[in-house]
Parts: structure tokens; sequence; C-alpha cells
């Protein structure tokens, strides 16, 4: 547990120095909350039901921030190791494997979950204010299961797909990129939402959430392997 | 306080390290010593922790690495081959974020005095971006030592680093053995080896000598006494005919005669060159150099290439 700490600790603390990641992490909850704060402010005069949908579209940024935030920092976090040349010092240490793999993790959730939620907060008070009120159809089930269950599944899914793509290249861009494109199925009740095919229901979130469990599954079945030391050591590139 | 019994390591069909058995007593500097992929690093991996044995067992500070192997990271203090530092965080964190894994009871302290002990107290503020070669390997020491351990593994200490580097880091390497702490030093560097190192293991995927430096040098080579003779005779290697003598030869007014027993030998010699007239100015005992040695070692064993 202490060592889990200071391992956490000292990740924020290097990532904190790296300027991409900063501007990552700044720069897309804020845009994210700027388009959110849009359709709210486009939401004051318009019938409730407009006003709903709107408002649901809102939310698919919400969802888009937990995927987008950990990638950056997942990426970084383990290619930095890679770069440096620090994952042998790092593997020598009473450090378990457990403890690596779960302190890269945690780096990269946590940070992505606390942003989500904060602006999340915000959102909320933009919508007080704008509206007068928060509409009934805001803190429904459904909003409520996609943040606080979709979110951290979300963000769990693309921490997961950037290790472990992270793990096979040194190239930070390029591990980027390609986490990112394995981020984009999760986008797809953005696309749904956003074409109002369908607005927010429970069987939609419930059945995303389904799926991300499943998929959280083989991934992390796949990560705790590739995280043994024996692997990171020899097969690492 | 380091044994291993038959220890080996493959990387699919490549055999890396073969049947290594050894020993290191408490206190003792033990050189492994061998060319480009002999198998050094890979066997202190093993011993670390940091690879699993393909087969054999290996045991350090008297725990077993495969059974044991967080008592045994716990115990050891390792220079990796390539020692890697969180560039852009300052020589102080680096050195403490080890202390915390280490689980050292007050890093503040350890860090300072770690620090301190290699002269790097003065840039602990500065990034390990700006620290020099020589600086970092000095830091990569402080790592290995942060937590005090009883057994170190220094791979290569002394490898990349310019001359007056290497010697600061070998004149440290040095105090640390009177600490009463067990070293294990990989090098291909020979001189380094017979500076540091009690005893020296020739390594070559499997183990081709282990021995005192001295001894590995007499014990390949017996003993060579040089004579030097007021007028060349070249009739003497023709006609010497002892039984205790080995290879004869002669250059110019030096004759280099190598003998079993130097002691016993040497006064018979002398009687017998003095019976076929020869004059001598001086006998002396001439020396091997351990790389002549470590180059018969190397040619004479069929390891891997
Ligand atoms: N991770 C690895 N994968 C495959 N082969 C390896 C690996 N590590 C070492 N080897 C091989 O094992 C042999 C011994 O290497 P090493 O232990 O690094 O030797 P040394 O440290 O003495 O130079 C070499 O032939 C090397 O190519
Ligand atoms: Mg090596």
């Amino acid at each position: 547990m202490e060592r889990l700490r200071a391992l956490v600790r000292k990740e924020w603390e290097e990532l904190f120095k790296i300027k991409m990641v900063i501007y990552g992490s700044v720069f897309l909850p804020l845009l994210m909350g700027g388009f959110a704060g849009f359709m709210v402010w486009t939401a004051r005069d318009v019938p409730p039901e407009a006003q709903a949908t709107l408002l649901n579209t809102a939310l698919m940024y919400f969802l888009i921030l937990p995927v987008m935030i950990p990638s950056t920092l997942a990426v970084y976090s383990i290619v930095g190791e890679k770069e440096q040349g620090t994952l042998e010092p790092l593997l020598a240490t009473p450090l378990s494997d457990w403890e690596l793999f779960l302190g890269k993790a945690v780096v990269a959730v946590v940070p992505a979950l606390a942003l989500t939620w904060a602006l999340f907060g915000v959102f909320l008070a933009a919508v007080q204010v704008m509206l007068g009120q928060i509409p009934s159809t805001v803190l429904t089930l459904p909003w409520l299961l996609s943040m606080f269950l979709l979110a951290p599944l979300l963000s769990l899914f693309a921490v997961l797909v950037s290790m472990l793509v992270s793990s096979r290249t040194s190239d930070p861009r390029a591990a980027y990129q390609f986490s990112g494109l394995a981020v984009v199925p999760t986008l797809i009740p953005l696309i749904v939402y956003s074409a109002r095919f369908t607005a927010v229901n429970l069987f939609f979130v419930v059945g995303e959430g389904g799926g991300l469990i499943l998929l959280n599954a083989v991934l992390l079945y796949i990560a705790v392997r590739v995280f043994q030391r024996e692997q990171v050591l020899t097969r690492w590139k | 306080m380091i044994r291993t019994e038959k220890l080996t390591r493959t990387f699919g069909s490549r055999i890396a390290v073969e049947g290594l058995t050894l020993e290191a007593q408490e206190g003792e500097i033990l050189g492994l010593l061998g060319p480009n992929g002999a198998g050094k690093t890979t066997t202190v991996r093993m011993l670390a922790c940091l690879l699993a044995p393909s087969s054999g067992e290996a045991w350090v500070g008297g725990h077993s690495v495969l059974r044991e192997p967080q008592r045994v990271r716990r115990l050891v203090g390792i220079l990796t081959e390539s020692p890697g530092f969180y560039k852009r965080l300052t020589v102080e964190r680096n050195l403490r974020f080890f202390a915390e894994l280490y689980g050292v009871k007050e890093p503040g302290p350890a860090v300072q005095r770690t620090l301190e002990r290699l002269g790097l107290w003065d840039r602990r503020k500065e990034p390990v971006a700006t620290l020099s070669k020589g600086l970092r390997q000095r830091l990569a020491i402080a790592r290995a030592l942060v937590h005090d351990p009883k057994i170190l593994f220094l791979d290569e200490p002394t490898a990349g680093l310019d001359p007056e580097s290497a010697r600061s880091v070998r004149d440290f390497i040095g105090e640390l053995a009177s600490d009463r702490r067990t070293i294990l030093l990989c090098t291909h560097n020979l001189a380094e080896a017979e500076e540091l190192c009690k005893r020296i293991a020739v390594l070559r995927t499997r183990l081709v000598a282990l021995d005192t430096p001295a001894a590995l040098k007499s014990r390949l080579f017996g003993t060579r006494v040089a004579v030097d003779l007021a007028q060349p005779r070249p009739d003497l290697l023709a006609s010497l005919h002892l039984p205790f003598v080995g290879e004869v030869s002669l250059d110019g007014h030096t004759l280099t005669v190598a003998v079993d027993d130097p002691e016993r030998d040497n006064p018979k010699l002398v009687r017998r060159l003095v019976e076929l007239g020869a004059e001598i100015r001086y006998v002396q005992r001439l020396e091997r150099t351990l790389e002549e040695v470590y180059l018969e070692l190397m040619g004479g064993s069929d390891g891997a290439p």
C-alpha cells in the first residue's frame, strides 16, 4: 500500500512536468465543458422535449472525457518508463507486479474521473443558473448510471487499452494514436445519441455497461499477464 | 550469502546461462568476468528475481529466489546495466522514490546520508537530466545503496564512463567492501576485476573458472622464470632435458622457462644451466597478466560464441 502510494505520487509529479500531458488534461475538459455549456445556453428558450434532447447531447461530452484524458496519462506513464530506462530498477524493488499495474492504472483513471465529475458539477450549476432549475430529465437513473457507472468503466477501458498498446511501442505519439483508435467503439453512444436515434435510456446504458464490463475483464486478464516482471523486462519494446 | 546451484536460463533455443554453480561468502567481492553475451546480466537478473531461472536454484541471503522473491528483492541493492532515472525529477526526488519503494523507514535522512556519501548532496535540487554520465552512475550507486542492503549486485559499474569517473566509481566500490557487504561485480574489464575482486568467476554461458586472480594466473600457466644470460645461447633450448621444465623460449639474452614449482625447481634449473656453461646475470619470476589468462580461458572453452 505504501509502495503503491509512493508510485502514484511519483507518477503525478512526473506527469505534471510534461507539457503535452498538462495541455491534454486542461484543453479537453475546457473544450467539452464549453460544448456542454453551449448546449445549456441553447436550451434556454425551447420547449421541454427539445430541451431534453439538447441536454442529452451534453451528457455525451461527459462520456468522452473519461476516455480521452486517461489515454494521454497512461501512455506517457508507460512510455516514459521505457524511454528513460527506469523499468528495470523499478522492477528490482519490492514493488509487486500487481502494484505496478494498479499504480499505473490509478494514475490515469483517478484524475480523469475527478475532472469529469468536477466538470459535471459545474455543468449542473450552469443548468441551474441558466435554466432556473435542473430539468427532471437530467437527474434520471440513466443519466446517473452514465456518469457513475459508464464513465468509470469507459476510463478503465481506455486505460487498459492504452497500457497494453504502450507496452508494445516506445513512441508516445504512435501509442497515443493507436489507443485513440481502439477507443472509438466506446464513442458509439455519442453517435447514437447525437444522431437522435434514441434518447438516453436505461436499456442502452445498461447494455453498454455490460459490454464494457466484459471487455474490461478480458483486457484485465491480458494486462495482468503483460505486467509480469519477466514479460516487462523481456517483451516490452 | 549468494549461492547458485546449476542455475540455467534459456531464451527460446538460446542458452544464456548454463549450469552455473557458485558461492559468494559474506563480505566478499566476487567478480563475474566474461565477454559481452557471456550471461552476466542474465545471472544478475535471476539473482535479483527479475528473471526466473529455466532450471536450477539460487539463494540470496539465505532466501530462495524461486520461493521468496519478495524477501530477496528487499535484501539486495542492484546497479542495473543501463540505470535509468526520471529525468524531469530532481536527484533527491528520484532517490526518495526508490527509498520509499524499498520500504526505508525514514527516507529523508537515508536519502541525505546516501547523497552525501556519493558527493551528490549539493546537486540534490537539480533534475537528473542535467547530470553528466559519471554523476548519473554515482546516483545509480546511491540508488543501489539507499536501503543499506547487505548484498549488492553491480552490473558493469564503469562501462561507458570516462577514465576519471571510472576511477572514482572503482574507489568507491573498494570502500564498500570494507562495510562487510557482499558484492557481485559483473565486468568485462580485467583490470577492474583484478583490482576489486577477491575471487573471480570467469563466465562464458558456463562457468569456466572460479578462483582468486593470483591462483587463476598460476594455476593456468604454472610459473615462468626469466633467466638473463651474458650471451645468447640458442643451443640451450635443445639441451636442457629437465623433467619439471615445460615450455622454453629464448629471446635475445633472455631464456624463459616454465617450471612446475619454482622454489623446488629453480635451484636445479640454475645448476643445470651452469653445467651447460651458461653465464647467468639475473634470474627472475615472470607474472602472467590476467589478460593472458583470460584470453587463454576464453580460447580454450567451448561455450556459446
Ligand atoms: N531478453 C532476452 N531475450 C533473448 N535473449 C536474451 C535476452 N537477454 C539476454 N539474451 C541473450 O542471452 C545471452 C547473454 O546475455 P547477457 O546476460 O546480457 O550477457 P552479458 O551481460 O554477459 O553481456 C546473450 O546471447 C543474449 O543475446
Ligand atoms: Mg550485460
